[in-house]
């Protein structure tokens, strides 16, 4: 018995070297490509290649589509050995065995993890890591805030609310848009909660859901009810996706939006014209804290069934070093994940810089991450704001039971 | 039939002949049975089996429910609004499909114009066909924007002032999804009927109009009578079709707002890919393969008798 | 023809075309006069109809990239086989429904029918699951063997159809002289149902081209794909690339659009009137 142990020990050990003297290509499934200047992904790739010869074949997919796409690549055992992943997804993910856990790995390959500015756990154990985070500061055309006449920033709901309706009197625009269509509810958590999150609230207790008697939020939800009932908003809402959302503020109808700010580039070459500028989300009045800033992240993750475990977690720790994620992140216009990463913003867009300035001031969040069927839980919420700004429920205290009884069945 | 007894049909043998014969129209549908049966018997059967289990593909040890959750599906409000969401979409759609392909066709078919004028109305009528169906979603999205060219054009011809959300609206939404769809659709039904409308012996209308018979009754008795098979055949296909037009409504209004749009086909993905609820995706699935079989055995009755 | 036609008819029908040529045509204009427009000017209000700042910059992105050009390649290629296979096998399956009555006709009938009546998206993971079993995954063969299964039951159905309306005494004349059934079918049955197997070959084409959702999943590496996944390619996380999807959408339906126009002669009316009279 010993004796077939020791041979196949020593078969393992032989094949295991084989591999070693063959070159190993990692598949890095990702929707970043198409994102980033052209040539900057695969430039990073290739110099991974140079230093440690593994080779990286990139597979961009749709962004719509790569929630489709993992989980099929998941159940029939395709997936590529490293993905990009949106932090609405690890949880399923992570449960259905189809991402590896990174707190195995990293211990297994005497990887400090305290560089990493955030680490999306499930269970306790990591399953993906934020590479470069989009904050989501609000962009004011400040032309059109000038031609109704406001002169100050608003900082609190009221001031908001107060230069949205001078904008709204004194000019052709609307004061704020918001994307809620169904097909990609994230403008619940990216227009919406952003709202709760600046002034302190939050719509978990202890990892579960805590809407009920949750005074912040149904504040909030009143907040936003009450810009639609003032027409203030934007017309479209219901079918709204960001990318058109974003047309909106370049054509000029609107005059605040809470938005990524990924979108800067887009809008100087849609408008290079537009005089706009990053302020912090308003407040809920009263509130003196800190603020949170929603955070949207292209993370990373490996796939259960990479053959390259090792390899895998190699590549992330490189995408992961200080240098190449600074590069990333200021291709990107966007964060870094590793706390000691220095990007050099000094040709990047003046409102990005204030951005950063601003998130510096603030704290990072974003409770959607990480949460069992995180969009399926945003479609909820969606479908009840609408119906309770439409009428059909009839007070905040039941459209906040509502959801709350049925997000709980999720988790 | 009787007089076809085949020369041509080799083998002197009269029972080898005699199985021969049995086996011809096996024979021609043998590379079509073939292929079905290899790419599609296993996957369907994988559905039918997923929707009596629980959670498959998630849990790795799932549990057999039994109709456990055909009951969660048919006692779902959401699933009751997507079934009759989708009868509207589906039964506006192929009529306006049927009335408007049918209409084009006869038009391109007339015998006022010459070939060259009714070449370029043909292609352009045939011009929806040429786009996959999330081009035609973003197309029409830019188009019934508060801020699109519809709105414009109404505005400009001083029908409505208003910036309508059409797709936004509640009350719009589900009537703009049909309208993007029955555009979208129409041209397979023109270009079908034009090609069978070819086939129509000549003689039957002249018969026609010298007992005395006008446009349109030669249209109900010669032309509708000659075409039902074809008629039968696109009425069937694009019933089944049109239950799962999905990126056309994913694309613009993923359903909503609420869910005023919200059809079979969403309701699906959504429990799929956004629930990770493949069973009851499965069951959904089940329900409608249930509904549409019943539709088949219809259409194949409907075939027997045409022979 | 000896049908008189009344002074009236002419302006009336010339009218009834043009309105429905503005319903068909109005917004592929719209989308070929926005494919020019920068992306920003999509969206503004009032519309414009010829943008002052109309360029060919989205033509030359999709050219000059050599991935997208392969998305067409690979489009062209796997919709043409597609067509030349679903065409003879739905022929022979027709001719079978079509003259032939034998045991189980109503159940394949049925079957055939019932089995398009499962939603793609549930069927995704199964059959997905069953190409990388037969190691298909990421070839064209993948694709093409799956477009069969969308293409052949329409094709049959229609050609049924269409052979239906063909006199049966047109094939058995054939065989009463003593021709063979082959000779019947495509001797005679096939050359007189043209236009219908030019209806059934171009629908065949547009279905292949247009499919996405087993183009994505069925293939892994963009010189695999086609020109919908291009396409959805151009929709990004923040942004979509609204004049560059339009104008590839515009080059992918101009080949389409010519091959239409060369199939064109075969609706023209009467053209199989006399055959069919037998």
């Amino acid at each position: 018995m010993k004796k077939y142990l020791t041979v196949a020990l020593v078969g393992l050990m032989l094949l295991a070297m084989s591999s070693v003297g063959m070159a190993v290509t990692l598949e890095f499934q990702q929707w970043w490509e198409v994102e980033l200047p052209a040539g900057v992904l695969r430039g990073i790739a290739d110099e991974f290649t140079a230093q440690t010869g593994i080779e990286i074949q990139l597979l961009s997919n749709p962004y719509a589509d790569t929630n489709t796409q993992i989980a099929a690549g998941a159940a029939t055992g395709t997936m590529a050995d490293v993905v990009g992943l949106d932090g609405a997804w690890v949880y399923d993910y992570a449960k259905q065995e189809a991402i590896s856990n990174l707190s195995a790995l990293m211990e297994k390959r005497g990887y400090n993890d305290a560089q990493l500015s955030d680490q999306i756990k499930v269970d306790g154990a990591t399953y993906m890591i934020p590479v470069v985070n989009f904050a989501y500061p609000m962009l004011v055309n400040v032309d059109l805030l000038k031609e109704a006449g406001v002169t100050e920033m608003p900082k609190t709901w009221s001031e908001f609310k107060a230069a949205a309706q001078a904008v709204v009197n004194n000019t052709n625009a609307y004061g704020w848009v918001i994307p809620l269509s169904t097909s990609s509810p994230s403008g619940i958590q990216n227009q919406f909660m952003s709202w709760l999150w600046a002034s302190g609230g939050f719509m978990l207790r202890d990892g579960r859901p805590d809407l009920v008697d949750n005074e912040k939020l149904t504040k909030t939800v009143e907040f936003v009810k009450s810009l639609f009932d003032e027409n203030l908003i934007a017309p479209g809402a219901y079918s709204m996706t960001e990318a058109t959302m974003v047309e909106e503020f370049v054509n000029g109808r609107v005059a605040f939006m809470t938005t990524s700010l990924a979108h800067i580039n887009l809008i100087r070459q849609g408008a290079p014209n537009l005089n706009f500028q990053a302020i912090p989300l308003p407040v809920m009045d009263g509130y003196e804290g800190q603020s949170g800033v929603v955070v949207a992240n292209w993370g990373i993750g490996i796939a259960a069934n990479s053959k390259y475990q090792d390899e895998a977690m190699q590549f992330i720790e490189y995408m992961m070093s200080p240098e190449v994620n600074a590069r990333l992140a200021e291709a990107a216009n966007a964060f870094p994940g590793n706390i000691y990463a220095e990007p050099d913003y000094s040709a990047a867009d003046p409102v990005f810089v204030d951005s950063y300035e601003i998130f510096k001031d603030s704290y990072a969040i974003n409770e959607f991450t990480g949460l069992p069927t995180s969009e399926h839980l945003m479609r909820i919420f969606n479908d009840h704001l609408q119906l309770y700004i439409e009428g059909d429920i009839k007070s905040v205290d039941s459209m906040l039971d509502m959801i709350q009884e049925e997000w709980v069945r999720a988790f | 039939m009787k007089n076809v007894t085949a020369q041509s049909e080799r083998g002197k043998n009269p029972r080898l002949r005699a199985i021969f014969k049995h086996s011809t129209p096996y024979l021609y549908l043998a590379p079509t049975l073939i292929l079905m049966i290899v790419l599609l018997a296993v996957p369907i059967f994988m559905v039918i089996k997923y929707s009596f289990y629980d959670n498959v593909i998630i849990n790795k040890n799932p549990v057999l429910v039994g109709l456990e959750n055909y009951k969660t599906i048919l006692s779902d409000v959401r699933f009751h609004k997507a079934v009759k969401n989708t009868l509207y979409f589906v039964g506006v759609s192929v009529v306006g499909h049927l009335i408007i392909g049918m209409s084009f066709s006869l038009l391109l078919n007339n015998r006022v114009f010459g070939p060259k004028t009714k070449g370029i109305f043909r292609v352009i009528y045939a011009l929806p066909w040429m786009f996959t169906g999330a081009v035609i979603a973003i197309l029409w999205q830019m188009m019934l924007n508060p801020n699109g060219v519809i709105n414009y054009l109404l505005s400009v011809t001083g029908i409505s002032s208003t910036k309508i959300a059409w797709l936004s609206d509640r009350s719009y939404a589900l009537g703009a999804v049909t309208f993007m769809n029955i555009w979208a659709g129409y041209p397979f039904f023109m270009v079908s009927i034009l090609a069978g409308l070819q086939g129509i012996s000549e003689d039957l209308y002249e018969a026609a109009s010298i007992d005395g018979a006008n446009v349109f009754q030669q249209f109900f008795h010669v032309t509708i009578p000659q075409l039902k098979p074809i008629l039968i055949s696109l009425l069937t296909l694009d019933f089944v079709w049109t239950i799962f037009q999905f990126d056309l409504i994913w694309i613009t209004t993923g359903g909503g707002p609420v869910y005023a749009t919200e059809t079979l086909s969403t309701y699906i993905y959504k429990q799929g890919f956004s629930r990770f609820q493949y069973s009851l995706a499965s069951a959904t699935a089940g329900l409608v393969l249930l509904a549409c079989t019943i539709i088949a055995i219809f259409y194949a009755r409907q075939q027997k008798e045409g022979v | 023809m000896n049908r008189r036609v009344k002074w009236y008819t002419k302006p009336l029908l010339f009218i009834a075309l043009v309105l429905g040529a503005l319903f068909s045509g109005f917004p592929i204009l719209w989308m070929f006069l926005n494919s020019f427009k920068p992306n920003s000017e999509i969206f503004a209000w009032p519309p414009t109809w010829i943008s002052a700042n109309a360029s060919w910059a989205p033509y030359q992105s999709v050219f000059q990239d050599p991935e997208k050009v392969r998305f067409f390649l690979n489009s062209y290629l796997v919709s043409t086989i597609v067509v030349v296979v679903t065409l003879v096998i739905s022929i022979l399956a027709a001719y079978a429904f079509s003259r032939f009555n034998f045991r189980g006709k109503t159940f394949i009938n049925t079957l055939i029918i019932a089995i398009q009546a499962v939603p793609p998206i549930t069927l995704l993971i199964p059959y997905m699951a069953l190409v990388v079993a037969m190691k298909m995954y990421n070839t064209y063969a993948a694709l093409v063997l799956t477009y069969l299964l969308f293409t052949l039951p329409y094709a049959i159905l229609m050609m049924t159809g269409y052979m239906n309306t063909l006199p049966r005494d047109l094939d058995e004349a054939v065989m009463i002289d003593g021709g063979s059934r082959f000779r019947a079918l495509w001797g005679v049955l096939v050359p007189t149902a043209i236009p219908g197997i030019v209806a059934v070959g171009m629908f065949t084409f547009m279905r292949a081209w247009n499919e996405y959702l087993f183009a994505l999943t069925l293939t892994r590496t963009n010189d695999m794909r086609t020109v919908p996944v291009g396409i959805s390619l151009l929709m990004g996380q923040h942004a979509y690339q609204w004049n560059q999807m339009l104008a590839m959408s515009v080059i992918g339906s101009l080949p389409v659009l010519l091959l239409f126009l060369f199939f064109q002669k075969y609706f023209i009316a009467g053209m199989t009137a006399g055959s069919v009279k037998a």
